[in-house]
């Protein structure tokens, strides 16, 4: 049996754990409310661009709304991108992301897959298996804004303007709540715009609402519009698909956070009962050595 | 009287919402003025100094291009970036001129990277051009 000092060495260091897990839950807490108000923040915007294209799309449904960034050709190759933290300790939060890539990549054995991938975890896991990656966006959650991942989304559109890949997916955990996340494999290029499909097959209130409306005047052209709205709707939605997976990564970290502090009390708990039991015992003992000492010497 | 909602979006936040008799846009092929009533319009922004007039006053905005789109009295800019004019950093918006110029003179014409450079030298200095409208 284990001895009083060892019993009180386990349970100093649990604690020492919890007290880290604990607040390694509350920074995450903290980080995931300033996640979700970058989210709202960014709603505003990628809502009015929506509408705008939508209504560009309705007003003008007799134009066809023609991008290179919206065609469609048949798939053979292509990008798979996958959004992990840099950081662990996030319970499923990057396996998932990965075990849903590595799926999609046995679906797809038939199409020529490329990765890559935003985070190390993602990068890391891959490279040990000696999978190729094609690019690693390293370092982008340090600096995480607009801008920056505009660039992301502008060297992807380029591969695929030039022709290497004939789709963009984003594989990331989409940011449900704080404690469910929800992994998804969206398609990032070609661009769908639900309007699109929504000017293709009138629904009764466009086609009511379509007399009353009269096209836009653009300046300085319907296409020089549309040739500027399409790209920055693409860099608005891998913005979005990051921010979201950002606050993904604290919701899961701070609910694995919170489960490995209530797991540590447990420990704790059990730990001081064994504790209680052992010492208990060892005065018991050393009772009956006493008491049987005596009874000798009668 | 009818009143403008004008609205400045930008992908981080929403700068600005309130209602205005006029508001005055750096379009895609010079400034344009809107009133209540404009026939619906889209337009590309140019980076420059928007004002909207209330009750006789004037309110200046630095946007550094977008879109803008007019509908039912409605005037929505989205904007790559945005702010109000006694906010811009004029030192950062000369500084980062200057360094966009030291680049510029570097590169090729042809460069990819040459229209980037431009256009962040276009930027800047209708930031500074707009800081000084205050």
């Amino acid at each position: 049996m284990a001895s009083l000092r060892d019993i009180r060495k386990r349970i100093r260091s649990v604690k020492n754990t919890r007290q880290i897990t604990k607040a390694m839950k509350m920074v995450s807490a903290a980080k995931l409310r300033k996640a979700q108000d970058a989210i709202l923040a960014a709603r505003p915007y990628a809502q009015t661009l929506e509408q705008i294209i939508s209504e560009l799309a309705v007003r003008s449904a007799d134009q066809e709304l023609a991008h290179p960034l919206l065609a469609t050709r048949p798939i053979r190759r292509v990008e798979l991108l996958l959004l992990t933290s840099d950081r662990g300790l996030a319970g499923g939060f990057n396996s998932n992301v990965i075990r849903r890539a590595n799926r999609y990549l046995y679906e797809n054995s038939n199409l020529q897959v490329r990765v890559s991938t935003v985070g190390r975890k993602g990068n890391d896991f891959f490279r040990n298996r000696g999978h190729s990656i094609r690019k690693d966006f390293a370092g982008l959650y340090a600096t995480l804004n607009y801008r920056s991942a505009a660039n992301v989304a502008e060297e992807l559109a380029a591969a695929f303007l030039n022709d290497e890949v004939d789709a963009v997916y984003v594989v990331y955990n989409e940011f449900v709540s704080a404690i469910t996340q929800n992994v998804v494999v969206s398609q990032l290029l070609p661009l769908q715009p639900a309007t699109a499909k929504a000017a293709a097959t009138p629904t009764p209130e466009t086609v009511a609402a379509a007399p009353a409306l009269v096209d836009f005047k653009y300046e300085p052209s319907r296409q020089a519009v549309l040739d500027r709205l399409v790209p920055q709707a693409v860099n608005i939605k891998l913005y979005r698909a990051l921010l979201e997976s950002v606050a993904s990564e604290q919701g899961a970290r701070m609910s694995a956070m919170e489960n490995a502090t209530n797991n540590a009390t447990d420990m704790i708990s059990s730990y001081t009962l064994l504790y209680n039991r052992t010492r208990q015992a060892v005065i018991t003992k050393e009772l009956m050595e006493i008491v049987s000492g005596a009874e000798a010497l009668k | 009287m009818a009143k403008l909602t004008v609205e400045i979006v930008t992908p981080e936040k929403r700068i600005l919402s309130v209602q205005a008799d006029e508001a005055i846009v750096p379009g895609g092929e010079g400034l344009f003025g809107v009133r209540p009533g404009h026939t619906p319009f889209l337009s590309l922004v140019e980076p420059g100094t928007l004002t909207l007039i209330e009750a006789g006053r004037q309110d200046r905005y630095f946007v550094a291009g977008g879109f803008v789109e007019v509908s039912n009295d409605k005037v929505l800019v989205l904007a790559d970036a945005a702010e109000h004019v006694t906010g811009i950093d004029v030192a950062g918006a000369r500084r980062r001129m200057d360094e966009a110029q030291a680049r510029l003179k570097d590169l090729n014409t042809a460069d990819a990277r040459y229209a980037l450079e431009q256009a962040a030298v276009r930027r800047e200095a209708a930031r500074i051009r707009a800081s000084e409208t205050r």
